[in-house]
């Protein structure tokens, strides 16, 4: 067995992991932090252009290798597994929660509050905002303050985007561009965007993924990033509950097994994997697996529901102009106490949809030709926009992850399985959500003569979070605020699984804001520089 | 001897099936070969007359490059929400060549007789909708399907240099796109 020392060992490699040693490295240069990710490293920037070109044309994997056959979780949103995660693919949107988000129980009398001030929080979201490089304009409602303006100005708003935003705001509601980690100038020496349009593989490094970060924390002598390596057991000191060691293998050397040994230990290897390996380290000590002496590893996972349109409307709409950008309102992220309580992000994208070319006509006629592409162009004199509003939806204690022992892995670890259960209350009010969202997005058409043309629910929760949750009382929690578990002094869980509850729009920034917060309280471990 | 006959039997299907692979990869890396003329048949016919004949050649030769560099088993994006590992299925290349030999003889007539040979094909190949991609089902539903989901037919569309699927700058896309150029 190789054994391999360090400082600091975090277990993961994606967004949280590579903000988490990226702020560790400079609060203390001094120490040693490994990353170990399961995962390949997928570090070739110079084929991203041939890579989008070919998932445009063949719709090929955009990051060819970046999942683990046999490494596959029931539940999961993305197969990937690779250095950066899935912020390899995201779209980069970076939208802050609301305070409402951390007072649920306080305010509205449901499921619980975050350990965690607004204020407190706010400030590692400015720092969040400033790694990855967000391009944004502030929200017009005072209650979405900001004590610092966003590092980069927000993407140009396209024609279509400008139509759009002078449509929906004739219902009353304002909308303004989406905040994104995309640059709009050359920013931490990465590329200004030229709208590609495929987002999900950026060919120029203009929307950050966390390869970039990586790269440069291997420039350092004290830094080592060991990928292809699965983690498969964390193990304690004998008669402590310190975590002593990580049992690893290395997916090319399967015969040589790795021990990782660390005075700290960070799980940061999202909504699935850590509180997955949680369950998997269980010992005659710990029969429940570590950290979980609450019974809540694996419990509360969370993720929010969304209901969307797509509305037809008289507007001049050039669809392509820029896809990956749209309009967000936050107009529905407060609801008053006293009314029935439905929160949720709203958002407008340009979109093709209905005036897509097609081979036979209404009347069921085949189109070659001309005859299609006259088709074509009568029905593209209307535009069409994407509406979709993610809404607040809260965990039952069953929504939860579990070691499912019918599927393994190679090495023969059970691998695991999310079952997303919402709580009695969630449930109750369903309908009335589903009718405010109807009579929405009616509101929304009324104007430029629209017409909804078709609505959907999605049949899973989006950014999915939870599995170790933030609690002031280890009875109930799996976590402090910072990530460190009631458990074990030196393990700690960084970002996603740490959420309550996954809010109402997107959860990155929030997950990052977190760790970067963690980081502070991770450093306090290490004699900090003279 | 019962043995024996299943391992000849196991032996000539191993040799059939290479042999299938290496004749889809020599029909794949020659496409069109010698259907290049009806190729350029069925182009006349199912793509827009606005292309002028040396556009519709140029949308043929991309498609016929589009064969020659398609790459079966090839990795697919394995999707967001709903996530699956799937590969590229064989070339269509096999398919093309057999469904190009059968229109061979019905796209010589006049414009209109060729039309109606092809919307029987389609039916025939229940083909119901434009494929989002490529299929292989039928080269005609394919070659439409290459030509208008792309950028080009998007530009021709809204006759605008909108250039969906080109890496453009940011500067000036808060105005309309400027007019397609003829």
């Amino acid at each position: 067995m190789t054994t391999h020392e360090c400082d600091v060992c975090i277990i993961g490699g994606g967004i949280s992991s590579a903000m988490l040693a990226q702020k560790l490295a400079e609060l203390r240069p001094g120490i040693s932090i490994t990353v170990i990710e399961a995962g390949k490293k997928l570090f070739d920037l110079e084929n991203r252009m041939q890579y989008r070109r070919r998932t445009i044309d063949y719709a090929e994997n955009p990051w060819p290798g970046d999942f683990i056959e046999d490494q596959a979780a029931k539940g999961v949103i993305s197969r990937t597994m690779a250095v950066g995660g899935s912020a390899l693919h995201w779209g980069g949107t970076c939208n802050r929660f609301s305070e409402e988000d951390l007072r649920l129980k306080s305010l509205y009398g449901l499921y619980t509050d975050w350990p965690i001030e607004w204020k407190e929080l706010e400030k590692f979201y400015c720092e969040a905002e400033r790694r990855l490089g967000v391009s944004g304009e502030p929200s017009p409602l005072p209650e979405d303050w900001r004590s610092e303006p966003y590092p980069m100005a927000a993407m140009v708003m396209t024609h279509n985007l400008k139509e759009l935003k002078q449509w929906g705001e004739k219902s009353g509601i304002p909308f303004w561009s989406t905040p994104q980690a995309k640059n709009t100038k050359p920013y931490d020496g990465r590329n200004q965007c030229i709208r590609c349009n495929t987002c999900s593989i950026c060919p120029t490094g203009a929307r950050y993924s966390p390869d970039f970060t990586f790269k440069r924390l291997l420039a350092r002598k004290n830094f080592a990033l060991h990928d292809q390596t699965l983690v498969r057991k964390l193990t304690l000191n004998d008669g402590k509950t310190t975590v002593a060691a990580a049992e690893a293998v290395n997916r090319e050397r399967p015969g040589e097994p790795i021990e990782y040994r660390a005075p700290v230990f960070v799980l940061a290897s999202g909504y699935c994997w850590s509180p997955h390996l949680l369950l998997l380290s269980n010992n005659s000590r710990f029969p429940n697996g570590l950290a979980n002496r609450s019974g809540l590893v694996g419990r509360y996972m969370c993720g929010h529901a969304f209901l969307s349109a797509m509305i037809e409307i008289d507007a001049k709409i050039y669809p392509g102009m820029n896809e990956q950008h749209g309009l967000i309102s936050r107009q529905f992220f407060r609801c008053k106490t006293d009314q029935p309580f439905i929160r949720h992000d709203l958002r407008i994208w340009e979109s093709a949809s209905g005036h897509e070319p097609r081979l036979r006509s209404a009347d069921g006629r085949i189109l070659l030709g001309d005859s299609l592409l006259a088709d074509w162009r009568d029905r593209a004199k209307r535009g069409t926009a994407r509406v979709r509003g993610y809404y607040d939806v809260h965990p039952d204690r069953d929504s939860s992850l579990t070691l499912d022992v019918t599927s393994r892995n190679r090495w023969g670890d059970p691998l695991p399985t999310i079952a997303h259960k919402p709580d009695a209350a969630t449930e109750s009010r369903q309908q009335l959500t589903r009718q405010h969202f109807q009579q929405l997005f009616q509101t929304l058409a009324k104007s430029n003569n629209g017409k909804i043309l078709s609505t959907g629910a999605g049949n899973y929760l989006d950014h999915p979070a939870g599995g170790c949750r933030m609690g002031a009382d280890a009875s109930t929690s799996v976590c402090d605020s910072f990530g460190q578990t009631h458990d074990h002094e030196n393990l700690f869980v960084a970002g996603s699984p740490t959420l309550p509850n996954a809010g109402c729009t997107n959860g990155t920034l929030t997950f990052v804001a977190l760790t970067l917060r963690s980081a502070e309280k991770i450093a306090t471990h290490f004699r900090s520089p003279a | 001897m019962r043995r024996r006959t299943l391992l000849r039997w196991i032996a000539s299907l191993g040799s059939a099936v290479r042999l299938t692979g290496l004749r889809a990869w020599a029909q794949t890396a020659a496409f069109p070969g010698d259907q290049g003329p009806v190729l350029a048949a069925l182009a006349a016919i199912v793509l827009p007359s606005e292309l002028g004949p040396d556009g519709v050649r140029a949308v043929a030769q991309n498609f016929e490059r589009w064969v020659r560099d398609y790459r079966p088993g090839a990795e697919m994006d394995h999707g967001y929400g709903f996530t699956r590992l799937r590969n590229k299925p064989a070339s269509p290349a096999p398919a093309y060549l057999r469904q190009l030999e059968s229109l061979r003889p019905v796209l010589n007539g006049d414009a209109a007789s060729s039309r109606r040979a092809i919307e029987a094909a389609l039916e025939e190949a229940k083909i119901t909708d434009l494929p989002r991609s490529p299929d292989g089902r039928h080269i005609a539903a394919d070659l439409m399907a290459f030509y208008f989901r792309g950028s080009d037919a998007n530009d021709l569309c809204y006759r605008a240099a909108i250039g969906r699927d080109r890496c453009r700058s940011l500067a000036g896309s808060d105005n309309p796109p400027p007019e397609l150029k003829a």
